[in-house]
C-alpha cells in the first residue's frame, strides 16, 4: 500500500510566510509540562516526537501574555523573559525535523481564579465564570492597553525564541472571546454592544501582534464557532468575525474550536460518546466565507477521516491532537501507507484530558511514553534474549509482551479466553464504548508485528508454564468479581433461585451469562463506566434501572473524562434513576437494606435483579504459587505480576505496569 | 499561664507547650524542604512556637500522596537548615514522617498504592496492593532511615504519623487491616516495628506519635477505648503523643472548619491521657489537638488535665506571633483564626500554597513584605468603608505611622463579614471584624460610622493632600432570571442582615423558601441552615446548577459535613437546575440537562448569586481613587485583607504603582 489513497492530506500548503508539508496539525492543547512558568525539556521532547512522527504543523500550548492570567498552576508565563531558553529548546528540537512550530498566546480573561496570581481576575465585565465562580474586575482602557501590549510583547518574545508563527487563542478560554460574547461582555463603551465593538479588542490585538512580529511569521486567529451557552456566540457571528479578520489583512489562517472551556468542555475535548465530525460545521461555514486557510478540529482520530474532511472541502488543515498523543508517528504511518499500524486514539479521555483537569502531566492510557518523552524512549537497547511467558492477555499482559518483545525477548502470551483483551474486551461491548476496544486491537496488532506468540484458550497452570522453560514469567491474570458480604452465593447456570434476589456482577451481564429483566438495581461502588454502562445496556433492553451509589453522585469520576454531562443526558432520556448517598447494609429476604448515610435512615429496596459494579479481587493465586515454586527450587526464573492481579485498577495502570515490567526484564 | 511553661521531653526542653503541627503546605517546588518552607517555619518559631513540626515527609518512595509531598530521602539539606533556623529562636524542630498507604495517590508515582488490605480509600476508590512481607520490611526500614536522617540533620526528633492519613493507622484499624497473617492477628505489630526502627534511627532524639484515637466508624474502626490500649502499648517507644481523630470514613474530622466547636477533641484527649498516665506515669506528655485556636481554651485544657500541651497549628498560621503576644500579656492582640479552612487547607489537586484569610502573608513570607514597620513620611489617609478591606488598610497604615480616618456608611464597622457571620455555623467570621476594629482603635485610627462620603468629600480630601482609599464593598448582582408580577426576590446578604437585626420576619414571609445558589458556596448553605425550622418557614429548597449542593465547600472540607447537616435538617435541593423566573408565589427552575421546567412554591426567593462592586463613589469621584476588596470585584475575606494591606503598604512602597494590585 502507498500514500496514494490520500489526495489532499499530504499536499503542502502555504500559511502566509510558512509552508507546511501536510495538513496534519498538532493543535494547541494544555500539557501541564511547564515548570514554574517556564517551558520544560519535556515540552521540547514531546513536540519533537510529533515532528519526528511527521506532523505538518505544531502549535504549542498557550503562553500567558500578562501576569493577571494564571488560571492553572503549570502554565507557561510568556510574559517573563526567562521563558526564552525554553522557547529555543522547543523550536530547535522541532525544526530539527523540518517541521514548523507556532506559539499560541493568550489571556484567559475571566475564565480564571486569583488562586495563583493573588490579583483580581480581569474580564470585560464583572460576570463570574461558571467554573471558577470568581467575579472579575471589569478592565478599564489602561488595562485593555496593557493586555494588548502583553500580546505584542509575548509575540515578539516568541519570535526571538524561534517560532515560525503566532496563534491567538480567541476561542474556548480567552479574554478575546469574553469580549466577543454577549454572555460575558456587558460593556457600554466602545468595546461593548455591537459586534464591531465586541470585536474591537481582537482587531487591536491582531494589529499589535502583527506589528511586533513583522511579515516573517505567520499569524493565526482561533475562533469559537459556537459557545454552546446561553446568549453565546453562534456560527453566524463567528463567520462575520472571521471575515472581518480576513479584511484586516494581517492574519494568515483561521483556526476553529467549539464550546467554552469553563462551561462546555465536554464538547471541546469530546469523548467517544460524541460522534466524530461533530464540530465540522464550524470550519465548513467559515471556509465558505473566507479565503484564508481554515483548520478544522474535533475528534479527528483517523487519517482517512481527515482526508475525507479535506476532500469534502470542510477545512484546509485538520487538527489531530489526541490521535498524535496516542501515536506520535500518526502522520508518518499514514503517509507511508501503514495506517493500520497507528495506535488509534480511544477518545477515552482518561489520561490526557483526565490528568489535565487534575493538574497532572498529560499522558495517554495506551502510550506509556506520552508525557515521558524526555526521559523514556520507545526504542530500548536489546538485551540478551530471554524466554518470557506472560499469563493473561489483557492490557497488562499484552503491554508486558510488547515491551519485552521490543527488547528482543521471545514472548509467549497464554490467555484462557478464546479472545485476547481481558476486561477491556467486555468494557467495549456496552453502548457507545466500542472505541475502548481499540486498546486491545492496537496491542494485539503490535504484538503480531513484534512476533509475540499469543496462545488463546489456554488455561495456564504452573506445570504448563514449566514446560515452556521460561527465564521470566509475568503474571497478568487480572481480577475476579468480588461480592459484598451480604450478597447470596454466586448463581450457577441454572439462574435465579426461587425466593432469592438474584445478585450478579457487571461482567455477568456484559459477557451475556445472565439477562436481567424487569426492575434492576445497579450498585456503583467504582464510580466510573462499569455501572453507568451496564445501566444503559439494560435500559436499552427494556429494563427499569436504578443506579445506587455510596457517593454524592453516581459515576463520580465520569466528570474527569468529560462524560458526566452526556451520561446525564442519556440517563434521563432512558429513564435511568440515580440514587446517591446509598450504602447497602444488608439483605433481608429479597429486600436490599439501603442506608442513606447523610441522614442515617435505612430503607428497604426491592428489585428483580441486582447488578454489582464493585471493585474486583486480584486473581493472584498463580502468582503466589509460582513464587513459591521458583523461590524454593533454586531456580533462576523470575516471577513478577502486572495489572489487576496486583490490585484491580483502571486500564492505564495495567498498561504502565506491563510496560515497566516488560521493559526491565 | 501554664501553656507558656516549659515542657520537658526526654533530655530536651520545649520553651512552652504550643506545638505548630505538621500540615500540607505545597510550599516546595519538588519533594524537598525549600526556602519557602524555611521562612514559613522560622516565622512561627520567631513568634514563640515551642515545637515546630515540619510538613510530613514520606519515608519510602512507594508513597507520593500529593505532588509536592516531601520525600524523606530528599529532605536532608532542608531539615538541616530548618534545625538551624528554628533553634535560633529557642524552639524545638521536629520532622513529621509517615506513609499514607492506601490513602495516597498513584498519579505521581504511577505505581500501585500499598496498604495492609485491599480496602480502597472512600474518596479516591483506588484499590491498593496488599503489601507483601518484603514491602512491609522496606517501609519499616524507610521509617528508620528517615529518623536517622532527621537526627543527623540536627533536628530534635521525629513525629510518626498514625493519624488520619497514615499506613500505620491502616494497620491498626479493623476497617483497613483484614490480614490473616501476623500483621492482622496482631494489628499493632506494624506500629511496633515502625516505632522500634524509628527509635533506633533517631538515637537520643525525640519520637512523637500522632495517633488517631477515634475513626468515627465504631463498627470496625479504632474506638477511644481501643485507642487507649494502643497508646499504652506504644508508649514505651515514644516521648510524646498527639491525640487526633479521623479515618477513611471521616476525612474532614481531623481539622474541620468552624462548624465543629473549637476543642471538640478534648474529651477524647483527656481520656487517652488518663489511660496513658495510669499505665505509664507522666513520662509521655499528651498533646491536645482539634481546632484549638484560642489561647484561653489551650490554657483551660492544660489546667483541667485534658492534656499536657496543645497543638495550635491554624492559630499560628493566622498569627505567627501568637505565643509571643500571649507571653507579652497581649492575648487580646492575637489575630484570630476563624476556622474557615479557606486557604490553609491545601490538600487539593491544584497545589494551592498554604495561606490565611486573615494573614495572607502566611505562606508568602519570601515574597510579601512584613506590614509592620514605620513609614518615613506620615500621611493623612481617608479610608471610605469599614469592611475588612478598609479596616485592614487602616490598621496597617496606622501601624506604619500614618494618620487614618475611616468613614463608614453603616452604623457599625465590620461590613459584609458581620453579615455573613450571621449564617449558621459561621459566627467566628465576625472575630475578624472585632479584631480589626480593636487593633485600629488601639492604633489611633478614627472610625466614623453612619457617615456618607460624597464625591465632594473625596475632592476636598484629595485637595488637602489626603490619600483616599475606596473600600466601598459590593451591591446586589444582576438578576439572571425574569421577575414577574411585582415579585420581590431578595439577596442572601439582605436575609442575613435581617436575621442579624432580629427582623427576619419583616423580610421572610411565612411559607416555603427557595434559595438560588449559582455559586455553590457557604453563604447559601448557611442561609438554608439558618432558615430551616425558623418560625413560619415551612420548607427550604436549595437550587443549584451543580450535581451536588455546595460544591465550593470542598476546599474547606465542609462539603460532606455540610451536606449531612442539610440532609439532617430537612433542607430540600433541586440540582442541575437554573432559576428562570421568580413569581410572587414561587419560582420556575429549569433542568440544565433536559430543559424540563419545574414550578417551586415559594413565599420568598433568595438570590445567593455573585455580587457586583459598589462603584458609585469611585465613578462619581472621577475613577481616580485607589480601591481595595469587593469594591474592585466582590470576592472573599482573603482578597479584602490582601488588597487592603497592599494599598496601605503602597502609601510607602509603591506596590500599586509598580503594577498589579488591581486598584
Amino acid at each position: 500500500m502507498s500514500g496514494s489513497q490520500y489526495r489532499y492530506l499530504f499536499n503542502p500548503l502555504r500559511i502566509g510566510p510558512v509552508t507546511v508539508a501536510n495538513r496534519i496539525v498538532f493543535a494547541a492543547h494544555l500539557t501541564n509540562y511547564a515548570e514554574q512558568g517556564r517551558p520544560s525539556e519535556q515540552h521540547a521532547a514531546y513536540y519533537a516526537a510529533r515532528a519526528a512522527g511527521g506532523a505538518g504543523l505544531i502549535i504549542t500550548e498557550e503562553h500567558s501574555v500578562h501576569p493577571t492570567d494564571w488560571p492553572y498552576e503549570k502554565m507557561i508565563h510568556g510574559f517573563h523573559d526567562d521563558v526564552l531558553p525554553g522557547y529555543r529548546r522547543i523550536t530547535e528540537a522541532v525544526h530539527a525535523h523540518g517541521v514548523p512550530i507556532f506559539a499560541q498566546i493568550n489571556h484567559n480573561g475571566g475564565q480564571a481564579s486569583s488562586m495563583y496570581t493573588r490579583l483580581p481576575v480581569w474580564g470585560p465585565s464583572p460576570v463570574a465564570d461558571p467554573l471558577f465562580r470568581e467575579v472579575p474586575k471589569a478592565i478599564d482602557q489602561a488595562e485593555i492597553d496593557e493586555v494588548i501590549a502583553g500580546y505584542a510583547d509575548v509575540a515578539a518574545r516568541c519570535k526571538a525564541g524561534g517560532f515560525d508563527g503566532i496563534e491567538l487563542q480567541c476561542s474556548h478560554s480567552s479574554i478575546v472571546r469574553g469580549f466577543l460574547s454577549r454572555a460575558t461582555n456587558r460593556r457600554t463603551d466602545d468595546y461593548g454592544g455591537s459586534l464591531e465593538n465586541r470585536a474591537r479588542l481582537l482587531h487591536q490585538i491582531v494589529a499589535a501582534v502583527r506589528a511586533a512580529i513583522g511579515p516573517e511569521l505567520a499569524l493565526g486567529v482561533r475562533l469559537c464557532g459556537d459557545e454552546l451557552i446561553e446568549n453565546g456566540i453562534t456560527i453566524d457571528e463567528t463567520v462575520e468575525v472571521a471575515q472581518a479578520v480576513e479584511d484586516q489583512g494581517m492574519v494568515d489562517y483561521i483556526n476553529t474550536s467549539i464550546g467554552v472551556a469553563t462551561a462546555s468542555l465536554f464538547m471541546i475535548e469530546a469523548s467517544m460518546h460524541i460522534p466524530p465530525d461533530y464540530a465540522m460545521f464550524i470550519p465548513s461555514a467559515i471556509r465558505k466565507a473566507v479565503d484564508l486557510p481554515v483548520v478544522g478540529v474535533g475528534r479527528f482520530k483517523d487519517p482517512l477521516q481527515a482526508e475525507r474532511a479535506l476532500a469534502q472541502g470542510h477545512a484546509d488543515l485538520i487538527g489531530v491532537v489526541r490521535g498524535q498523543i496516542a501515536d506520535a508517528d500518526f502522520a508518518a504511518k499514514a503517509r507511508s501507507g501503514h495506517h493500520h499500524d497507528i495506535r488509534l486514539c480511544l477518545s477515552c479521555n482518561q489520561e490526557c484530558v483526565g490528568r489535565m483537569g487534575l493538574n497532572r502531566w498529560l499522558g495517554c492510557i495506551e502510550n506509556p511514553v506520552t508525557g515521558r518523552e524526555s526521559t523514556q524512549s520507545v526504542e530500548l537497547r536489546p538485551t540478551a534474549p530471554k524466554q518470557v511467558v506472560v499469563v493473561g492477555g489483557g492490557p497488562a499482559g499484552l503491554q508486558t509482551a510488547i515491551a519485552a518483545a521490543r527488547r528482543g525477548h521471545r514472548v509467549t502470551v497464554l490467555e484462557r479466553e478464546p479472545e485476547a483483551g481481558g476486561q477491556v474486551r467486555l468494557a467495549a461491548r456496552v453502548p457507545n464504548r466500542a472505541e475502548f476496544g481499540d486498546l486491545v486491537r492496537n496491542q494485539v496488532h503490535e504484538c503480531e508485528q513484534l512476533g509475540v506468540e499469543i496462545r488463546l484458550g489456554v488455561d495456564a497452570t504452573a506445570d504448563l508454564i514449566d514446560t515452556l522453560r521460561p527465564d521470566a514469567v509475568v503474571i497478568a491474570t487480572g481480577s475476579n468479581p468480588a461480592r459484598p458480604w451480604w450478597a447470596p452465593p454466586v448463581l450457577d447456570e441454572s439462574g435465579p433461585r426461587p425466593g432469592e434476589l438474584p445478585v450478579i456482577d457487571v461482567v455477568d451481564v456484559v459477557a451475556g451469562r445472565f439477562s436481567p429483566q424487569g426492575h434492576v438495581i445497579v450498585i456503583d461502588e467504582v464510580g466510573f463506566h462499569p455501572a453507568t454502562s451496564v445501566a444503559e445496556l439494560l435500559a436499552d433492553r427494556g429494563c427499569r434501572v436504578d443506579v445506587l451509589s455510596p457517593g454524592m453522585v453516581v459515576g463520580q469520576d465520569l466528570g474527569i473524562t468529560l462524560d458526566m454531562e452526556n451520561w446525564w443526558l442519556r440517563a434521563t432520556s432512558k429513564g435511568i434513576g440515580q440514587v446517591p448517598d446509598q450504602v447497602i447494609v444488608g439483605l433481608e429476604g429479597t429486600e436490599l437494606q439501603a442506608l442513606h448515610h447523610p441522614t442515617g435512615v435505612t430503607s428497604p429496596r426491592t428489585a428483580d435483579w441486582v447488578v454489582l459494579a464493585v471493585p474486583g479481587a486480584p486473581a493472584d493465586a498463580l502468582y503466589f504459587e509460582l513464587q513459591d515454586r521458583y523461590s524454593t527450587s533454586n531456580s533462576s526464573v523470575t516471577v513478577q505480576r502486572a495489572g489487576d492481579c496486583v490490585a484491580p485498577r483502571r486500564a492505564h495502570a495495567a498498561v504502565i505496569e506491563g510496560n515497566r515490567i516488560g521493559s526491565a526484564l | 499561664m501554664k501553656v507558656l511553661e516549659p515542657l520537658s521531653l526526654r533530655d530536651r526542653q520545649s520553651p512552652n507547650r504550643v506545638l505548630f503541627g505538621p500540615h500540607e503546605t505545597n510550599l516546595g517546588f519538588d519533594r524537598s524542604i525549600g526556602e519557602r518552607h524555611l521562612a514559613y517555619y522560622e516565622r512561627r518559631a520567631a513568634g514563640g512556637a515551642g515545637l515546630v513540626v515540619c510538613e510530613e515527609a514520606s519515608v519510602h518512595d512507594s508513597d507520593w500522596p500529593y505532588e509536592r509531598c516531601p520525600l524523606a530521602a530528599e529532605c536532608g539539606p532542608g531539615w538541616t537548615a530548618l534545625a538551624e533556623r528554628v533553634h535560633v529562636h529557642g524552639a524545638l524542630a521536629i520532622a513529621a514522617i509517615g506513609h499514607t498507604g492506601g490513602q495516597g495517590s498513584s498519579a505521581y508515582s504511577q505505581r500501585p498504592l500499598w496498604a495492609p488490605s485491599g480496602v480502597p480509600e472512600v474518596n479516591t476508590r483506588e484499590m491498593p496492593k496488599v503489601m507483601e512481607h518484603h514491602e512491609i520490611e522496606a517501609v519499616v526500614r524507610g521509617f528508620g532511615a528517615a529518623a536517622d536522617l532527621a537526627a543527623r540533620s540536627g533536628l530534635d526528633g521525629v513525629e510518626v504519623n498514625a493519624g488520619q492519613n497514615s499506613l500505620v493507622r491502616q494497620f491498626l484499624s479493623g476497617l483497613t487491616n483484614l490480614r490473616d497473617d501476623d500483621y492482622g492477628t496482631d494489628r499493632l505489630r506494624f506500629a511496633r516495628e515502625v516505632l522500634h526502627a524509628v527509635r533506633s534511627g533517631v538515637g537520643g532524639g525525640l519520637v512523637g506519635l500522632r495517633l488517631s484515637c477515634d475513626e468515627l466508624a465504631p463498627w470496625a474502626g479504632i474506638v477511644p477505648e481501643a485507642a487507649a490500649e494502643i497508646a499504652v502499648a506504644l508508649a514505651p517507644w515514644i516521648d510524646y503523643l498527639v491525640v487526633v481523630r479521623g479515618g477513611i470514613f471521616s476525612v474532614a474530622a481531623t481539622r474541620p472548619d468552624g462548624h465543629d466547636a473549637p476543642g471538640f477533641n478534648l474529651d477524647l484527649v483527656g481520656a487517652i491521657r488518663s489511660a496513658v498516665r495510669s499505665a505509664t506515669g507522666d513520662r509521655v506528655p499528651v498533646f491536645g489537638q482539634g481546632s484549638i485556636v484560642d489561647i484561653g481554651q489551650a490554657e483551660w485544657a492544660i489546667d483541667d488535665g485534658r492534656c499536657d500541651a496543645v497543638e495550635m497549628t491554624r492559630a499560628e498560621i493566622a498569627d505567627a506571633d501568637l505565643v509571643a503576644k500571649a507571653a507579652a500579656g497581649h492575648v487580646d492582640r492575637i489575630r484570630p483564626c476563624i476556622l474557615c479552612n479557606q486557604t490553609c487547607k491545601v490538600r487539593d489537586a491544584r497545589n494551592p500554597i498554604v495561606s490565611c484569610v486573615v494573614d495572607p502573608r502566611s505562606g508568602h513570607e519570601t515574597t510579601d513584605p512584613d506590614p509592620a514597620g514605620a513609614s518615613a513620611v506620615a500621611r493623612d489617609v481617608l479610608v471610605v468603608g469599614a469592611g475588612v478591606a478598609g479596616l485592614e488598610c487602616a490598621r496597617v497604615a496606622a501601624e506604619r505611622g500614618h494618620r487614618v480616618v475611616v468613614r463608614e456608611q453603616a452604623s457599625e464597622a465590620g461590613g459584609m463579614v458581620r453579615v455573613v457571620a450571621t449564617g449558621a455555623g459561621r459566627d467566628r467570621l465576625a472575630d475578624v471584624a472585632d479584631w480589626l476594629v480593636a487593633e485600629c482603635t488601639r492604633l489611633g485610627v478614627v472610625i466614623e460610622t453612619g457617615v456618607d462620603v460624597t464625591a465632594a468629600d473625596v475632592a476636598v480630601a484629595e485637595a488637602a493632600g489626603t490619600r483616599v482609599v475606596l473600600c466601598t464593598g459590593s451591591v446586589a448582582g444582576d438578576r439572571t432570571y425574569d421577575v414577574v408580577d411585582d415579585a420581590e426576590p431578595v439577596t442572601a446578604d439582605a436575609v442575613l442582615a435581617a436575621i442579624r437585626s432580629g427582623r427576619m420576619a419583616d423580610l421572610v414571609p411565612p411559607g416555603p423558601v427557595v434559595i438560588w445558589d449559582p455559586i455553590g458556596g457557604p453563604i447559601a448553605v448557611s442561609v438554608a441552615e439558618s432558615l430551616v425550622g425558623a418560625d413560619g418557614v415551612t420548607s427550604v429548597t436549595l437550587v443549584t446548577p451543580d450535581l451536588i449542593v455546595g460544591t465550593m465547600l470542598s476546599r474547606s472540607g465542609d462539603l460532606a459535613p455540610g451536606n449531612v447537616r442539610l440532609a439532617g435538617a430537612g433542607v430540600e435541593s433541586v440540582k442541575r437546575a437554573v432559576l428562570r423566573e421568580v413569581r410572587p408565589d414561587g419560582a420556575v427552575v429549569e433542568d440544565r440537562f433536559t430543559g424540563e421546567r419545574i414550578d417551586l412554591a415559594a413565599a420568598i426567593v433568595i438570590d445567593a448569586g455573585p455580587m457586583l462592586p459598589d462603584e458609585r463613589l469611585w465613578i462619581a469621584s472621577g475613577r481616580r481613587s485607589v480601591r481595595a476588596g469587593d469594591a474592585v470585584a466582590p470576592r472573599t475575606i482573603y482578597e479584602a485583607v490582601l488588597e487592603g494591606r497592599r494599598v496601605a503598604l503602597d502609601l510607602d512602597l509603591g506596590l500599586v504603582a509598580a503594577g498589579r494590585m488591581g486598584g
